[in-house]
C-alpha cells in the first residue's frame, strides 16, 4: 500500500519545484515502465545532480513516502515485494563519467551511467573495469546489488575495486567514503557498506574505481569432467598450481543448453528433464587465463589433457558474455525459475552442489549452475519441470530444502523466483552475520525506513 | 578506593597476573609508534572471547574508555588511552586456530603476529599477503582495526581484501559474528564496514583470513637514478604502460644513505634515488617481466638496474626498506612520517613539492613511498625537545598532506588517522560527510567507550580548525619512532 497522503498530482507538484518540471514524470503510461514488482509508483524523478537528489530524499523522508532508488531496472525484481512505492527516484539523468586518469588507471563515475559504457570508455585506453553485469545495469545498480560475474575469480569482487562511494542518505546528508586514490584508510570504509546493501542505506549518487592493464589476450581452457567430484578435484588443483587464472567457471550438465552462442526459436524446443535422463552427461571448468604467448603457452601446458576445448578471440569474448548473463538467459527461456546466489566457503563447494540437485528434484525442479568454482560463488537456477511443474508453495519448501544442506556460513539468496511464491519463504535466507547490527546501521542512515521499504533482510 | 575495587572486579575476571596498575607497569603503554601519550588506568591481558565480553561490560558499568592494543606498533595513536581507562593488550590472545587449506582460510586470535602467521603456513605452500613494514612486531588484530597495507599490496590489496569473517566484542560487551570462511555473504558487508575502523566499532576476537599461494617465482630488481624525479618518471610510466608488479618501492638519496649506514643493503652511496621493484608469478612471466621493466627503467633514466640473484640478495635489499624507519631513528632524535597518498601521475610534482617544504621551514626531509600505489611516506625530522623546530615540522607536515588533499588525494594510505590527523579529516571531508560517519559510529559506540575520541573530530574542531591563526591540536601529536 501507498504511504503517500497527498494526491498524485500533490506529490508530483512538490518535486516539481525542487527538480523542475523535466525532471518529474507523473503520467501515468511513463510510470508502468518503472514499476516494481507489480507497484506502479505515485512519481518518479529523475534528479541531474546530488545535490537535487538530496533535496527530493529530505522532502520524502519528512513526509514518510517510501522511496525506490531505479537504476538501470535489471535487478528490481531481487527481494521481497515492496510495501508501496511512493517514489521512484531515477538515476538515468547521471550518466556522465566525472574524471577519467588513465595515467593512475582510476575512474569516477556518476551512478546512472552504464557499466558497458564505462567499460567501453576504459577499453579504449586498453584498460578493464572488471564489474559484469546485464546490458542495461548502471554503475549505481551494480554497486547496490553487489553484482559480480566470472572476472571476480581473478580480479576480485566490486569490495576489492571500489575505492571511493557518494551517496545520500535517506534524510538528505551527503555520505562518502574513500576517494580517488588507490590506497587510503581516512574515515569509515562506506563503500563495503554500500556495496550490496540493495538501497535501502541511501542512494548511491557516484563511485570511484580503480582499473586494470586489459590483458594483452586471453585464453579460455574448457576442461570436461564425468562426474561433479572429478571437476571439483581438479579444481582443488588449480588451486595448489601456479597458474593465476583470471577465470575458472564451474559449468554443470544442465547449464551448458542456456550457453549455447544460437537461442532457439520455440523455447520448448528443449525441455530441462533432458538433461537429467540423457546419456552423457558432462561436469566443466572453464579456465580463462591471460597474459604474454609464454604466459599462455606454460599454462596451457600445465593443464595438460584435461582441455577438451580451446575458444579464442570472438568466440571467447561471446562465450564469457554468455557465462555473465547466464542468469537472464535462464530467466527468458522458462517462466518461472528460482535462481538463487550461492556463497560458500570455496572447499565445500561440491557438498552444496550435490544439496543444490537433490533438493531441486525432490521439488520437481532441474538445478542448472555455473559459478566461480575457486570461490565457491555459484549461480543456482532451479528450473520448474515442464511436465509437472511445482506449486506455489514447492518453492518455498525446495528453498529451505537447499538451504538446510548448506553450512553455517553460507548464503543462499534468491534472485528471482515468482512473485506469488515470495509470500510464502524468506528470500533473503540466513546469513552468518549479525542482524541486530545490521539493523542499527540500517536506522542510523533511514531512520524512517523510507528507502525500498519492506526489500532488504533488514527493513 | 574505587580504582582499588576495579582491579580487582579485572582480575576476577582475567586472574590476578593479567592486570597491571601499577605507575611504573602502566608507563610502558602510555604510547605507541607515535610520540603521542596518554596513560591507562589498567593494563588487562584477556584470555579469550568470553573475558573481553565481561571486561567490556565492566567498563561500561564503572564508566571506564576500553582501548585495543596488538604489539603497540601503530603510527598514528589509535592504541594509545587517551581518556584514560582500560588497555586491553591481546599478547595472550596469540594462537593461530585453524589452517584450512581447502578453503584457502586460516582463523586465528587478534595477538597474532603477522609474520607468525605466514610462517605457519609457509610449509603448506601458502603466506598472509598484507605485509606492513613492522610486521615481525604488528598483529593481525591491529592489522584488521588499522587496516594496514605493505609493500606488496599494490599487487594483492591490503588487509581488508583478506578477511572474510570477524568475530567481535561490541562496545555493550555483545558478542558478535560478521561473515564467515565464505567469500560474500547474505546482508551488509559489516566484516568490510569493521576493519579499519580503528577500534572504534568492536573488538576483533577471531579473524578468518584469506590464504594466498606463494608464487612460483620472484624476481627483485634495484633501479638505481642519479635524479629522483627519473625515478619517479619511471613509476610514471610502469602504471601506464599496465605493468603490475607485485611491489614498487622508492627511497630518496638522503633516506637511502641513512639507510646504508645502518644495515648495508646494497643501494649505491652516490645515487639520486633507488626503486625496489618485485615481480611474481610463473618462471618464465618473471623473467619476460624483469626485462620488460629494466628496459622501461632504462628508457626513463635509470643509470643501473640490478636483479637479486639469489634470495640471501633479495631480503637484504628489502631489510633495507623494511628498516629505514629504524635507520632514521639512529640519526635523528625524532621524526614525523607523513602517509599521505597521491594519484600516481602526480608523484613528480609531488616530490617537487615535499622538496620546497622542506626548504621553507628548514627542515631535512627524506622520502620513501609505496611508490606503486601513491602513498607517500615523507620522512621529517626534529628534535622534539626544540619547540620551534617542532612547530616547523607540524606546519610543514601539514603543508605536504593538504598538498595531497588538493591533487585529489588522502591524508592516510595505511597508517589510519587515529589520534594524529583528526584535524584533518575536516578538509579531507564536508562536515555531512563526518555527520553520516559519525552517525554511524554513535549508532555502534552510543557512549564512546571503545577508543574515544579517534578517527572523527569532535563537531566543534572543524569550525576551529578553519578558523585562521587558530589551531585546533590540543597537544602536539607527533608520529616518530626513538624506541625503536
Amino acid at each position: 500500500m501507498s504511504q503517500a497522503t497527498g494526491t498524485q498530482g500533490d506529490i508530483a507538484l512538490r518535486f516539481e519545484r525542487l527538480l523542475g518540471s523535466a525532471g518529474v514524470i507523473a503520467d501515468p503510461e511513463l510510470l508502468q515502465k518503472y514499476s516494481i514488482d507489480g507497484h506502479i509508483p505515485e512519481t518518479v524523478l529523475q534528479p541531474t545532480s546530488a545535490e537535487q537528489i538530496a533535496a527530493a530524499l529530505k522532502v520524502a523522508n519528512e513526509e514518510n513516502w517510501s522511496v525506490a532508488p531505479f537504476g538501470g531496472g535489471t535487478r528490481q525484481h531481487v527481494g521481497h515485494s515492496l510495501q508501496g512505492v511512493d517514489v521512484v527516484l531515477s538515476t538515468e539523468r547521471l550518466d556522465q563519467i566525472e574524471a577519467y586518469d588513465p595515467g593512475d588507471l582510476t575512474i569516477s563515475i556518476q551512478a546512472g551511467a552504464t557499466v558497458s559504457s564505462v567499460r567501453a570508455a576504459c577499453a579504449q585506453h586498453r584498460q578493464l573495469l572488471p564489474m559484469e553485469t546485464f546490458p542495461a545495469s548502471t554503475i549505481g545498480g551494480a554497486l547496490a546489488t553487489a553484482s559480480s560475474g566470472p572476472l571476480r575469480a581473478g580480479f576480485g569482487g566490486l569490495r576489492d575495486f571500489c575505492i571511493g562511494i557518494s551517496f545520500i542518505t535517506a534524510d538528505g546528508l551527503s555520505g562518502r567514503g574513500g576517494g580517488r586514490v588507490v590506497k587510503n584508510v581516512a574515515g569509515y570504509d562506506l563503500m563495503k557498506l554500500m556495496i550490496g546493501s540493495f538501497g535501502t542505506l541511501g542512494v548511491i549518487t557516484s563511485a570511484n574505481f580503480k582499473l586494470f592493464p586489459l590483458a594483452q589476450q586471453t585464453l579460455t581452457c574448457v576442461c570436461q569432467f564425468e562426474t561433479l567430484g572429478k571437476a571439483f578435484r581438479f579444481r582443488d588443483w588449480l588451486l595448489k598450481s601456479p597458474l593465476s587464472p583470471i577465470c575458472a567457471e564451474f559449468i554443470g550438465p544442465e547449464a551448458a543448453e542456456y550457453l549455447k552462442d544460437a537461442e532457439p526459436r520455440d523455447p520448448d524446443e528443449w525441455s530441462p528433464e533432458t538433461g537429467v535422463t540423457g546419456e552423457k552427461r558432462v561436469w566443466q571448468i572453464a579456465v580463462r587465463v591471460a597474459g604474454s604467448d609464454h604466459a599462455l603457452a606454460r599454462s596451457r601446458s600445465e593443464l595438460g589433457s584435461q582441455v577438451a576445448q580451446e575458444i579464442k578471440r570472438q568466440d571467447e569474448v561471446d562465450f564469457w558474455n554468455r557465462l555473465a548473463n547466464f542468469e537472464q538467459r535462464l530467466t527468458s527461456r522458462h517462466h518461472n525459475p528460482m535462481i538463487f546466489q550461492l556463497e560458500v566457503p570455496p572447499a565445500e563447494s561440491e557438498k552444496a552442489l550435490t544439496a543444490a540437485h537433490e533438493s531441486a528434484s525432490e521439488y520437481n525442479f532441474v538445478a542448472a549452475i555455473v559459478g566461480r568454482a575457486t570461490l565457491g560463488s555459484f549461480v543456482v537456477g532451479f528450473i520448474p519441470l515442464a511436465i509437472d511443474p511445482p506449486a506455489v508453495t514447492q518453492f518455498a519448501g525446495a528453498a529451505s530444502a537447499f538451504r538446510g544442506r548448506l553450512s553455517n556460513d553460507s548464503s543462499a539468496v534468491v534472485l528471482r523466483c515468482p512473485r506469488e511464491a515470495k509470500q510464502h519463504f524468506d528470500v533473503w535466507g540466513s546469513t552468518p552475520t549479525d542482524i541486530a547490527l545490521m539493523q542499527k546501521v540500517k536506522r542510523a542512515l533511514d531512520p524512517k525506513g523510507i528507502l525500498n521499504r519492506g526489500r532488504f533482510l533488514v527493513g | 578506593m574505587f580504582s582499588f575495587g576495579t582491579a580487582n572486579k579485572l582480575r576476577k575476571i582475567v586472574g590476578s597476573d593479567a592486570v597491571l596498575d601499577r605507575p611504573e607497569d602502566l608507563m610502558l603503554y602510555e604510547y605507541d609508534g607515535s610520540l603521542a601519550r596518554g596513560a591507562p588506568r589498567y593494563v588487562v591481558f584477556p584470555q579469550n572471547t568470553q573475558q573481553v565480553s565481561e571486561i567490556v561490560k565492566l567498563a561500561n558499568r564503572e564508566g571506564l574508555a576500553i582501548v585495543p592494543r596488538g604489539a603497540g606498533t601503530g603510527l598514528s595513536g589509535g592504541s594509545i588511552a587517551r581518556t584514560g581507562g582500560i588497555i586491553l593488550a591481546f599478547a595472550r590472545m596469540n594462537r593461530i586456530l585453524e589452517i584450512d587449506v581447502p578453503n584457502l582460510r586460516a582463523t586465528v586470535q587478534p595477538g597474532v603476529v603477522n609474520l607468525d602467521l605466514s610462517t605457519a603456513l609457509t610449509p603448506h605452500g601458502f603466506y598472509f599477503a598484507p605485509d606492513p613494514s613492522s610486521q615481525k612486531a604488528c598483529t593481525i588484530g591491529g592489522n584488521v582495526a588499522e587496516n594496514s597495507g605493505g609493500p606488496h599490496t599494490l599487487a594483492l590489496g591490503v588487509t581488508v581484501n583478506h578477511i572474510t569473517g570477524l568475530e567481535v566484542v561490541l562496545p555493550d560487551g555483545r558478542i558478535a559474528q560478521l561473515g564467515g570462511k565464505a567469500g560474500a555473504a547474505a546482508g551488509y558487508d559489516l566484516t568490510g564496514f569493521f576493519v579499519g575502523s580503528e577500534g572504534t566499532l568492536g573488538i576483533a576476537t577471531a579473524i578468518t583470513v584469506k590464504i594466498t599461494r606463494l608464487p612460483e617465482a620472484v624476481a627483485t630488481l634495484l633501479a638505481i637514478y642519479n635524479d629522483v624525479q627519473d625515478a619517479a618518471n619511471t613509476v610514471v610510466a610502469l602504471t601506464t604502460e599496465g605493468i603490475t608488479p607485485a611491489a614498487i618501492e622508492m627511497l630518496d638519496g638522503w633516506t637511502l644513505r641513512a639507510v646504508e649506514a645502518a644495515v648495508h643493503a646494497g643501494y649505491p652511496l652516490d645515487s639520486a634515488s633507488v626503486l625496489l621493484i618485485e615481480l611474481e608469478g610463473l618462471r618464465e612471466v618473471v623473467d619476460e617481466q624483469a626485462e620488460i621493466v629494466s628496459q622501461l627503467c632504462g628508457r626513463t633514466g635509470a643509470r643501473e638496474v640490478k636483479r637479486a640473484r639469489d634470495d640471501h640478495e633479495r631480503q637484504l635489499l628489502w631489510k633495507g626498506r623494511k628498516t629505514a624507519f629504524g635507520a632514521i631513528g639512529r640519526i635523528s632524535p625524532s621524526y614525523y612520517v607523513q602517509d599521505g597518498v597521491i594519484p600516481r601521475t602526480r608523484i613528480p610534482e609531488t616530490l617537487r613539492k615535499i622538496e620546497e617544504v622542506g626548504k621553507k621551514y628548514s627542515l631535512t626531509i627524506g622520502n620513501i613511498f609505496h611508490a606503486g600505489d601513491g602513498n607517500l611516506h615523507p620522512l621529517i625530522l626534529f628534535d622534539a625537545r626544540n619547540e620551534d623546530e617542532t612547530r616547523r615540522t607540524l606546519d610543514a607536515g601539514r603543508e605536504i598532506l593538504e598538498f595531497c588533499i588538493g591533487v585529489g588525494g588522502s591524508i592516510t594510505g595505511e597508517h589510519g588517522v587515529g589520534m594524529e590527523k583528526q584535524d584533518l579529516m575536516c578538509t579531507l571531508f564536508s562536515d555531512s560527510e563526518l555527520e553520516v560517519m559519525r552517525r554511524l559510529r554513535n549508532t555502534v559506540n552510543p557512549d564512546s567507550v571503545l577508543n574515544p575520541q579517534k578517527i572523527l573530530p569532535g563537531a566543534r574542531t572543524c569550525r576551529e580548525a578553519i578558523a585562521p591563526g587558530h589551531s585546533s591540536v590540543e597537544a602536539p601529536v607527533l608520529a616518530g619512532a626513538e624506541q625503536r
